[in-house]
């Protein structure tokens, strides 16, 4: 992928980070939230330190039954909320550290599953799922347009969908929303259960599928479920099982 | 009370000081080679065919009833009044300058700024917007940018077609009654001989404000509506915006000039 000039985060971050991040060990972390405290006032998320660290090759379900809250924590994973105390990185980099022009250019390493808003009506299915790599990226528009049809494939839709997203069925959306976070082989996969109902359970073991893949070339991902039988079903090698309480993120094994 | 009547200057002031605030911020994003990414180049191709091409219907006929209004008029009362001199003084100050930009500025917020309006207000409140942001996709950059500049654009072109339309339209009008009896060239050429050297800064001039404020008027009130607004709460507020930033911006550059 040839990446735009101000897009690339290796190119736009502060030496001083690149050191960091390049002199860390070969397996550091692709998500760290290190006693992180979230602005209460600016999220949902419980009044509590949360400490998570993802490494390539990891996936951790997270429980919530609280779609705002799990909204929230990928928010947060993202780097879109603001912190009182404690750090949240990616691929090595503070967010915090970051300006904006920065932030937005790592965000493009992402891949997400949206539960809320996850399409702009304003423009036809199909660009929405290409836009991050429109935007992100140099890589000729074929070329984008082969690979999301490739992935579009392999989750069972016959082709992109050129139509509006609201002139979609919940399924075929789900379907495109897994291409949408999938293309470009992103470092992170934000996949919010919220959005892949029990309606959606034949996708499962294609979601494996495409997880497996994306783990096995290094990248790490972070389930939010809330039907958790569904995930359970269909054996998803989780490294972690943590559930997200008021008292922050505890592991499965500890309650 | 002193909380009542802070909220209140807050509110009303809090608009025209974003505007500026991010009129400068498209300038500013606008002159960076990378904040040109295919995405904004895109979306600005896109609002530019919707502009123009949408608004050509609108501004020709606008212009048609206006010149024939105007030029007509002008022609026929100066004429009976034995002042038939200087009606391509009269048609440059009245029409070109001080109508042309109103007119256009009304159908480019009717026929464009409203449309983007609802659609911005739509990515907002329904979390769109954040969606896009997770992406690392900033909307200011990607709609509120090129929509600016295109708007700008599309206003200056509106005029030229309005100012056409109009001056043409209103001498055949006026030649068919027999209140003009010279060529089209020379009424033409009497009009630019009119036009004075500030009127060439001015009209264009006017017609890039208006354009530019009433894209980024009209993209800032549907990006800043809050997840309680409804579009009927947000189109008449979008309304009075770009009906104020029109007028204003006519008023101020008259005076200034």
């Amino acid at each position: 992928m040839v990446a735009e000039a101000a897009a690339q985060p290796d190119e736009a971050a502060h030496p001083a980070e690149r050191d960091r991040a390049t002199a860390a060990s070969p397996v550091a972390p692709v998500l760290e939230l290190e006693d992180a405290f979230p602005d209460f006032e600016a999220s949902s998320l419980p009044n509590a330190l949360l400490r998570l660290r993802l490494c390539p090759g990891e996936c951790v379900l997270i429980e919530t039954h609280d779609t705002e809250r799990a909204t929230a924590l990928a928010d947060l994973c993202s780097g879109m909320i603001p912190l009182i105390r404690g750090t949240v990185r990616f691929m090595g980099y503070d967010w915090s550290e970051l300006d904006q022009e920065r932030s937005l250019a790592l965000r493009g390493r992402i891949g997400r599953i949206h539960a809320r808003g996850a399409w702009a009506s304003l423009l036809r299915t199909h660009v929405n799922v290409m836009l991050p790599m429109l935007h992100h990226t140099r890589e000729p528009v074929a070329s984008i347009a082969q690979s999301a049809l490739e992935l579009a494939q392999q989750v069972g839709l016959p082709g992109l969908p050129l139509v509006r997203p609201d002139r979609l069925g919940e399924s075929d959306l789900v379907r495109a929303a897994c291409v949408r976070a999938f293309l470009g082989e992103p470092q992170l996969l934000l996949i919010e259960g919220a959005a892949i109902g029990a309606e959606s359970a034949e996708l499962m073991p294609v979601l494996l599928d495409l997880l497996l893949r994306a783990l096995d070339r290094g990248a790490a991902a972070v389930c939010f479920a809330r039907d958790l039988p569904l995930w359970r079903r269909q054996h998803f090698p989780m490294s972690q099982r943590l559930i997200l309480l008021e008292d922050g993120l505890k592991s499965m094994r500890d309650l | 009370m002193l909380a009542a009547i802070g909220r209140f200057t807050r509110e009303r002031v809090s608009f025209p000081l974003m505007l500026a605030a991010a009129g400068w911020g498209v300038i500013r994003e606008a002159i960076r080679p990378v904040s040109w990414r295919r995405t904004v180049r895109h979306e600005f191709n896109l609002t530019m065919r919707q502009t123009i091409l949408g608004g050509f219907g609108s501004t020709a006929v606008t212009a048609c009833l206006a010149g024939v209004g105007m030029v007509y008029e002008s022609l026929y009362w100066l004429g009976m009044a034995g002042e038939a001199q200087l009606t391509s003084t009269v048609l440059v100050t009245v029409l070109l300058r001080e109508l042309m930009p109103l007119l256009v500025g009304l159908i480019l917020l009717g026929r464009s700024g409203m449309l983007t309006l609802t659609e911005l207000t739509v990515l907002q409140t329904s979390g769109q917007a954040r969606t896009m942001l997770a992406q690392g996709i900033d909307p200011f950059l990607v709609f509120v940018l090129p929509r600016t500049l295109a708007f700008a654009i599309a206003s200056f072109t509106l005029g030229m077609i309005f100012a056409a339309f109009a001056l043409v339209f209103g001498y055949v009008v006026s030649n068919l009654l027999g209140s003009v009896h010279d060529s089209l060239g020379r009424f033409l050429s009497h009009l630019v001989g009119a036009l004075a050297v500030r009127d060439y800064l001015i009209i264009p001039a006017k017609l890039l404000a208006i354009g530019y404020l009433v894209g980024l008027g009209s993209c800032l009130t549907g990006l800043t509506a809050s997840p309680d607004d409804e579009l009927a709460s947000v189109m008449p507020r979008g309304f009075v915006h770009g009906i104020l930033s029109i007028m204003i911006t006519d008023i101020l550059l008259t005076v200034a000039s």
